[in-house]
């Protein structure tokens, strides 16, 4: 990256079928605008989440990864969301315990009618994102 | 249940020789139809589980061996794991492996139904490189050592292990604390009341020596863990350091193999996901410069941890049999006190408490939750 240019933060998302992907859905057809940093994932359910899927991203370089599902008790599987809230407490306390910057995670329920709170939420993790700087994983070769 | 209640029993000549005459005695009456016990292997210089029927063949049996070469829950899971069967099984272990053989058994490897869970109070464990040196030597130091309650020269685990005289199966055998010649049988559950009963032992006898005796060494080993686990994460913390320590990692995946509560048949990390075409990693060393063969070293640890440290027992069978003496243990039981106490769980505590994945509360970890929801 050359120096002048301004470091924009690759975020991987992992969004619900059934919410959040609706919610980003949403932010794109009312037009609003936020930072072309997220690359979206689909996934049926938050809880289809394996850990590794979020440690891979780490270690491969990603900036920063966004799991996002239905707001609790909303889950189109009843409780799917609760089990991605347990997971990603134990992910996020792996990563605090190894002092990995847990920050570059975020969990956020959003809508299938929330898409300002999507484009709030992308926009507001990008900013953290970019404060935090590049993923120091993303130069290690000994990885 | 309400508090544990226990018998003291008199060992007529050695303890060993007493918890041997006990499981006999138990055999006899039909109490149980074989043992899982540990027994010195011929050439003196290992012990193995074995399957006992034959009661002859107990004058050979090791109670709490000077090492574990293979950890005992993977021994009862090889028997049960395919259902209960129709004979009653006792299985003599150390706590850490009762405990994996619960997390087993809420894990779907292992069926409880006809087995009764013996724990004992453990004194350590050898590194088997140690005790491998010279097997000998290995036995007496051990037996030293237990008797002062000596732990230098066990597995770094077990020298801040908090939980050596936990109570998590059937029966516990007490020696913390007895006096002279004597040991303590203590019951955990109705089907320990139950066994004792058909013993005619009855648990009347008074066993807060014991209690006390425990809850010292315990809180005194609690302090060690944290100090212990505070300088390891202040050692390993950071990605940079945490690369230091996994440098030499060759890979071998052993510490999967011999960890008692990674039971996968077939772990992802051996399976084809983690096989790429060459192309694949030809962008991979060029988006970086180079990269590491073989690959996913700290992929496959941190992966290790995300999946099993809220079930490890903090065992140190993994570190035993790690090449290349990475801490792996010592790490992974930083990780899991960590993890588990984000639950409130604790591994093998009860068959009751579900593993804390399959389980919710509707109200929780707020805090882990965006600060805009």
């Amino acid at each position: 990256m050359k120096k002048d240019e301004e470091f924009m933060p690759r975020i991987l998302a992992f969004l619900c079928n059934w919410c959040s992907y609706a919610g980003a859905d949403l932010a794109g057809t009312s037009r609003l605008k936020y930072p072309p940093s997220i690359l979206p994932i689909r996934v049926m359910c938050s809880s289809r989440v394996d850990p590794l899927f979020i440690v891979k991203a780490y270690l491969g370089g990603i900036d920063g990864v966004l799991l996002a599902g239905c707001h609790p008790g909303d889950c189109h599987y009843e409780k799917g969301n609760y089990y991605t809230r347990r997971r990603f407490a134990l992910i996020k306390k792996i990563f605090e315990e190894l002092d990995m910057e847990a920050d570059r995670l975020l969990l956020s329920w959003i809508s299938a009618s929330e898409g300002p709170k999507y484009a709030k939420v992308a926009t507001e993790f990008t900013e953290k994102i970019k404060k935090l700087g590049e993923n120091p994983a993303k130069n290690k070769i000994f990885l | 249940m309400n508090k544990p209640t226990g018998a003291v029993i008199s060992a007529k000549s050695s303890t060993k020789k007493s918890i041997i005459d006990f499981l006999e005695k138990a055999m006899d009456k039909g109490v149980f139809d074989a043992v899982i016990v540990p027994m010195r292997v011929p050439a003196g210089d290992s012990f193995a589980y074995v399957l006992i029927k034959d009661k002859s063949l107990f004058k050979d049996a090791f109670p709490i061996p000077p090492v574990m070469f293979v950890q005992g829950a993977k021994a009862v899971s090889s028997v049960t794991r395919l259902g209960k069967g129709n004979m009653k099984i006792a299985a003599l272990m150390r706590p850490c492996e009762i405990r994996a053989t619960i997390e087993l058994a809420k894990l779907g490897q292992t069926d409880l139904e006809n087995m009764t869970l013996i724990s004992m109070d453990c004194p350590g464990v050898l590194p088997t490189s140690d005790f491998l040196s010279d097997p000998e030597k290995g036995m007496k130091q051990f037996d030293e050592a237990a008797k002062n309650l000596d732990d230098k020269i066990m597995r770094p685990v077990c020298q801040i292990c908090d939980k050596s005289s936990m109570m998590a199966g059937d029966l516990h055998i007490g020696t913390l604390g007895a006096k002279k010649d004597t040991f303590f049988v203590i019951s955990n559950s109705q089907k320990g009341n139950d066994i004792l009963d058909k013993l005619g032992i009855s648990l009347k006898d008074n066993i807060d020596s014991w209690h006390a005796k425990v809850k010292n060494i315990s809180e005194e080993k609690l302090k060690k863990r944290k100090k212990a686990h505070k300088d390891l994460k202040s050692e390993i913390g950071g990605l940079d350091n945490l690369l230091d320590a996994y440098n030499q990692c060759i890979n071998c995946h052993n510490c999967m193999r011999v960890c008692p509560v990674c039971y996968c048949r077939l772990c992802y990390f051996d399976s084809d996901n983690v096989k790429h075409p060459s192309e694949d990693y030809l962008q991979m060393a060029e988006s970086k410069g180079s990269i590491r063969f073989l690959p996913d070293t700290i992929f496959f640890q941190m992966g290790r941890m995300m999946h099993m440290s809220l079930s490890c027992v903090s065992c140190g069978a993994c570190e035993d049999a790690c090449p290349v003496s990475i801490p792996v243990a010592q790490i992974f039981s930083m990780i899991s006190d960590e993890t588990q106490g984000l639950f409130d769980y604790v591994s093998g505590r009860s068959l009751e408490e579900p593993l804390p994945l399959v389980a919710y509360k509707e109200e929780e970890l707020h805090e882990m939750e965006d600060a805009n929801d």
